[in-house]
């Protein structure tokens, strides 16, 4: 079953053209990993593939009005004067709050659980971001340069949790300047703009 | 609903600086202006509800400033819109959290202070319900202007605003004419119900469609 449908998009912004006929579509349980250099509009695509920004031209189909979609970006959308259990708290309700500590067991957070998260390190702080996504059941995942700030064995973890949601049916679009090691459709924004 | 205002509540809590900071300078202002001037050369009775007016609408500034501009600055507005689907909930449950934690105790001291300048136990009530509704109309409006400037610095778009709240000065001081001088005080409160309930309706919306453009 067809997830997403982008038909014919294209993206200026002043008069800079970041890319134009842009057609792909994505399955559920498929993955699709959008490739290209900086400035290429990879961003842009994903934050108009979540709906924050409207394109210049072309639209994009949804399969279902109440697809859930769990996003993480370039910011970590946590609260550094809260402590990572009280971000947690605040993330989740009561009855997933298991499941997301059982993840910041897995991450090796729990050391630094009461701290302020101000004080923790980038790469700390992104794998308390992360927990957003991996103890947040949905049909589409969409990460921004996930893998930026991990460790080895945080990226390793992180892999294999995405390759084990698309294994499930969930579908997967990332950026990502780091080989994720997944099963993915790639999607190249190149100079010229085209897919 | 009830999640977006437990949350809410939540960060408020831990952000002493937010909500204790507007109410201390509230305190300091209240009891600071009396000792700053020659008591025995005035009335004092006769302006001391213009320094609380005036303060009253100085704190409701310096409280929504931030209102947004954190959870723009860590991702945590473009989550929840993707939660929400609309900013619409998430703005009605920020102002009343911030009216109910703020406002409604700014209005407390107020009343309390107002005891201190010559208004009877009695009548302390009426000032209070005065005090809260137009923190609750100051709120909104304040908001709308955080909202307008949320990516440069709320405080901007705050004084932006500030002109759209002169009418509810000009309205809070007849309420708290007839309170002093024992005029009609029923007429002027639904007014302020009145002005209050429409804007809390449709100031949410307005601000939706701002922070909705910003993330843009």
């Amino acid at each position: 079953m067809q997830l997403i449908t982008a038909n014919n998009l294209g993206y200026s912004i002043n008069e800079k053209r970041l890319f134009h006929n842009l057609t792909f579509s994505l399955e559920s349980g498929c993955g699709l990993h959008i490739k290209g250099g900086n400035a290429s509009g990879k961003s842009t695509l994903i934050r108009m593939l979540l709906g924050l920004t409207s394109p210049s031209k072309g639209n994009i189909e949804y399969c279902k009005p109440s697809l859930q979609i769990a996003y993480l970006g370039h910011k970590n959308a946590i609260k550094h004067y809260l402590t990572p259990m009280q971000n947690l708290e605040l993330i989740f309700q009561p009855s997933e709050l298991q499941n997301a500590v059982t993840w910041m067991h897995s991450l090796e957070l729990t050391k630094v659980q009461d701290e302020i998260t101000a004080n923790l390190s980038f790469g700390q702080q992104k794998k308390l971001a992360l927990i957003r996504i991996l103890a947040n059941p949905s049909d589409l995942i969409i990460l921004d340069e996930p893998f930026v700030g991990l460790d080895n064995l945080s990226r390793d973890l992180l892999s294999k949790f995405l390759q084990k949601q698309l294994l499930l049916g969930t579908s997967l679009i990332l950026t990502s300047h780091i080989d994720p090691d997944l099963n993915c459709s790639e999607l190249i924004l190149s100079e010229n703009n085209n897919a | 609903m009830l999640n977006l205002f437990l949350s809410e509540a939540f960060k408020l809590r831990y952000k002493l600086r937010s909500w204790l900071g507007p109410l201390l300078i509230l305190i300091l202002v209240l009891i600071a202006f009396p000792l700053s001037i020659d008591i025995s050369q005035y009335d004092l009775n006769k302006f001391y509800f213009s320094v609380i007016v005036v303060a009253l609408l100085m704190i409701s500034f310096l409280a929504t400033e931030s209102i947004f501009s954190e959870d723009y600055e860590d991702g945590s507005l473009e989550q929840l819109y993707l939660k929400e689907k609309d900013f619409y909930k998430v703005v009605f449950a920020k102002i009343l959290t911030y009216v109910f934690f703020i406002g409604v105790p700014m209005a407390l001291i107020g009343s309390i202070f107002s005891i201190a300048n010559g208004i009877s136990l009695q009548e302390a009530p009426k000032i209070f319900i005065i005090l809260a509704t137009s923190t609750l109309i100051l709120f909104n409006v304040f908001t709308f202007g955080s909202a307008l400037s949320v990516n440069k610095g709320s405080m901007l778009g705050v004084l932006v605003s500030l002109p759209l709240v002169l009418p509810v000065i000009v309205l809070l001081g007849r309420a708290v004419r007839t309170v002093q001088y024992g005029e009609d005080f029923f007429e002027v409160l639904t007014l302020m119900l009145g002005v209050g309930l429409i804007v809390t309706a449709i100031m949410p919306i307005i601000v939706s469609a701002t922070l909705k453009t910003h993330l843009e």
